[in-house]
């Protein structure tokens, strides 16, 4: 109701229209901007999964200590959201940061690299954290979805001489689509309130940078006192994660909660 | 008959207490709610001085139950409009800088207009000059709680090795004089840049942001141009360092506090968390003087009232005891700032004595105060703010050439006002 108001905290509400959607749409850049960062911070996701996938991959061996390796892997998630931002800020450090002293150390680079702070490197920088905490995460999902895979299924494959590629996209990958799902869905929906990470990190900047729609719902409310736009903000999101998940569910099959369901 | 008196009495007596209790208890809920609330900015530690300001009311006005909040500066803008969208609004607010313009513009805080003009007094206790900044449109919102402006550090080592000999006096000395101390890892000038802060670089070139009725951009204009290209040049080639575009308070004091920035334009309490964190800086290392030109923009708290209070004479007579002589005092003694009342030049006299390096500091803040500038009394300020600061940002980084930045950020601010 507030998307179509014009209100704000000193003054009663007032009928507007569709005048905030127009103004975020027609004249906004900001918000498009926002909107496109957003995209590239849920295309993070499938690196994500990618990287929990071959991650579950290993620990799922019999391999020597492989419940200590998963509990390293899995360390990054329970972290408070703004402790890894904390950290990885100050990895990133221009002065004191190890990843710049690693690299000057290497002679990779010959001055140090403002990651947070330049345009090119900011938003890669905001999404390898946040890869970062997640993929312990996914890769617990993933691991329990591999271990309920029969091993006969497997063994059968083996035996009827399929290669371990083979294997692996024939038997494993299908009947790991649930699981994929859901990490693809939880990935998705990270993407559209990691408000804590960005705001940690970068605070959406240098110069709207890294800004995605979760920290421009939250600038537009509490630091430019739009609430009202602050509203329409919230509504396109609701739309885009909507049409995002029913997208993620098709992608998958259209019934990856049934599958769960027959099985 | 008896029986019937001894009844009757008995009935009186019964509403006479009922009456009497119903009246204490009337009065005791009247006077509990008499309450006041206080909201101030960041000033944790001065939690002790607050008690005293607290108790000294309570000896005036007993019946009055005083509550104090205190948030972080993220925090405060929040907290306040959640609790006005409450119907809790605290009755007397501790505002930083412009935020009080959309508030009053928006009838969210009382006009002191006639507060001052009552108490007459009182309103000549305060600094005209800074008073003055916390007007719109002919009324006075906020009084000074304390005040603060821009100035010019300057780092005396690098200065020397650089072969510079005096703080600049112009805009252009400024540049040169940063990029003869721009070497390696040093860069010759930082500054702060939120709310308007890096405006006297503009001021200093003849920019105005606004036509003087205040209903349209004046700043694009060909000065303003060359003055965004020769930021850009300078950030571009190291002379000035990016944070001083990209970070916010941290930043840009770490950048000088660690000893490799000539100069650093910034307003007075950056001087104590710089010192804070830089051991180098001592009265041999370490000058203050005003911007070229002295332009300064100011950076000031104020107290005010909300309209929702409904104590409004108590919220008054609460803001005149925080800040009389015997409180804007110790305020200012204890956290080394000035007041904006008239007990700024004995603080100044006793720290010339205690701190001279400080003084020197703080002396700047009471002069050239002809010179204030980005005071724009708009209702609008956040949004015309982020309007203009996105696109000089985009300029001054080399992310669009300073004609087309300044073009964009003339049309986003002209499609503001005019809405």
């Amino acid at each position: 109701m507030l998307s179509v108001q014009t209100w704000s905290p000193f003054r009663p509400s007032a009928f507007a229209g569709l005048v905030h959607y127009e103004e975020l749409l027609f004249h906004d850049e900001v918000f498009w901007t926002s909107l496109w960062n957003t995209v590239v911070f849920m295309a993070s996701s499938p690196i994500a999964i990618a990287l929990a996938l071959g991650l579950a991959l290993l620990v799922d061996t019999r391999i020597r200590g492989r419940g200590i390796y998963r509990a390293i892997i899995f360390l990054s998630y329970p972290l408070m959201t703004v402790a890894v931002g904390v950290i990885w800020r100050w990895l990133y450090d221009e002065k004191v940061g190890l990843i710049n002293y690693v690299l000057l150390s290497l002679g990779v680079t010959r001055r140090p690299i403002a990651f947070l702070d330049s345009y090119e490197w900011a938003m890669p920088s905001v999404v390898v954290a946040a890869v970062w905490q997640i993929v312990g995460f996914f890769m617990v999902i993933l691991l329990a979805g591999l271990q309920n895979i029969p091993p006969n299924l497997q063994e059968a494959a083996a035996l009827d001489g399929a290669s371990a590629w083979q294997r692996f996209r024939s038997i494993t990958l299908p009947l790991l689509r649930p699981a994929i799902f859901l990490c693809l869905v939880i990935g998705i929906i990270n993407s559209f309130t990691s408000f804590d990470l960005i705001y940690v990190m970068t605070g959406g900047g240098p110069n709207h940078a890294t800004e995605v729609l979760i920290t421009y719902i939250y600038r537009s409310a509490f630091v430019l006192s739009k609430f009202d736009y602050a509203a329409a903000l919230t509504v396109v999101l609701f739309v885009f994660l909507l049409a995002l998940t029913w997208l993620a569910n098709r992608a998958t099959g259209g019934e990856a909660g049934a599958v769960d369901a027959a099985e | 008959m008896s029986a019937q008196r001894v009844s009757m009495r008995r009935r009186s007596t019964s509403l006479t207490l009922a009456l009497l209790a119903l009246g204490l208890l009337t009065g005791s809920v009247t006077a509990q709610e008499k309450r006041l609330s206080l909201l101030t900015w960041n000033i944790p530690v001065y939690k002790e001085k607050i008690d005293g300001w607290i108790a000294d009311f309570n000896k005036v006005h007993p019946d009055v139950t005083v509550e104090w909040f205190d948030k972080k500066g993220p925090e405060w803008g929040p907290f306040y409009q959640t609790q006005v969208v409450a119907g809790t609004a605290p009755d007397i607010i501790d505002t930083q800088g412009a935020i009080w313009l959309e508030y009053a513009a928006n009838g969210g805080l009382v006009d002191l207009t006639p507060y001052l003009e009552r108490d007459r007094a009182v309103k000549e206790h305060y600094n005209p000059t800074f008073l003055r900044t916390w007007v719109y449109e002919g009324k006075t919102y906020m009084v000074p709680f304390y005040v603060s402006k821009t100035l010019l550090f300057y780092n005396k080592t690098m200065m020397r090795e650089a072969g510079v000999t005096r703080p600049p006096q112009t805009f252009d000395e400024l540049l040169e004089a940063a990029r003869k101390m721009t070497k390696g890892e040093k860069s010759g000038f930082v500054t702060l840049n939120f709310d308007w802060l890096y405006w006297p670089l503009l001021a200093m070139n003849g920019v105005e942001l606004l036509t003087p009725d205040l209903k349209k951009a004046a700043f694009n204009t060909p000065a303003a141009v060359k003055t965004v290209e020769a930021l850009a040049r300078a950030t571009a080639d190291g002379t000035i360092n990016k944070v001083a575009w990209t970070g916010r308070w941290v930043e840009p004091n770490n950048a000088f506090a660690g000893g490799t920035v000539g100069f650093y334009q910034a307003h007075s309490p950056a001087f104590f968390y710089v010192r804070g964190g830089g051991p180098w800086i001592n009265a041999e290392t370490l000058g203050a003087a005003p911007m070229p030109g002295g332009f300064a923009t100011p950076n000031s708290h104020g107290l005010g009232i909300s309209k929702s209070s409904k104590h409004p004479e108590l919220a008054w007579e609460f803001i005149k005891l925080a800040t009389s002589d015997k409180w804007a005092y110790t305020f200012g003694k204890t956290l080394k700032v000035f007041t904006g009342t008239r007990v700024d030049s004995r603080l100044l006299e006793e720290l010339q004595n205690e701190d001279p390096l400080a003084a020197s500091v703080m002396k700047t803040q009471l002069e050239h105060l002809d010179r204030l500038v980005a005071t724009w009394p708009l209702g609008k300020d956040a949004q015309v703010k982020e309007a203009f600061y996105s696109e000089f940002q985009a300029a001054v980084l080399g992310r669009k050439p300073a004609a087309v930045a300044l073009a964009e950020a003339e049309r986003k601010v002209n499609r503001l006002l005019a809405r």
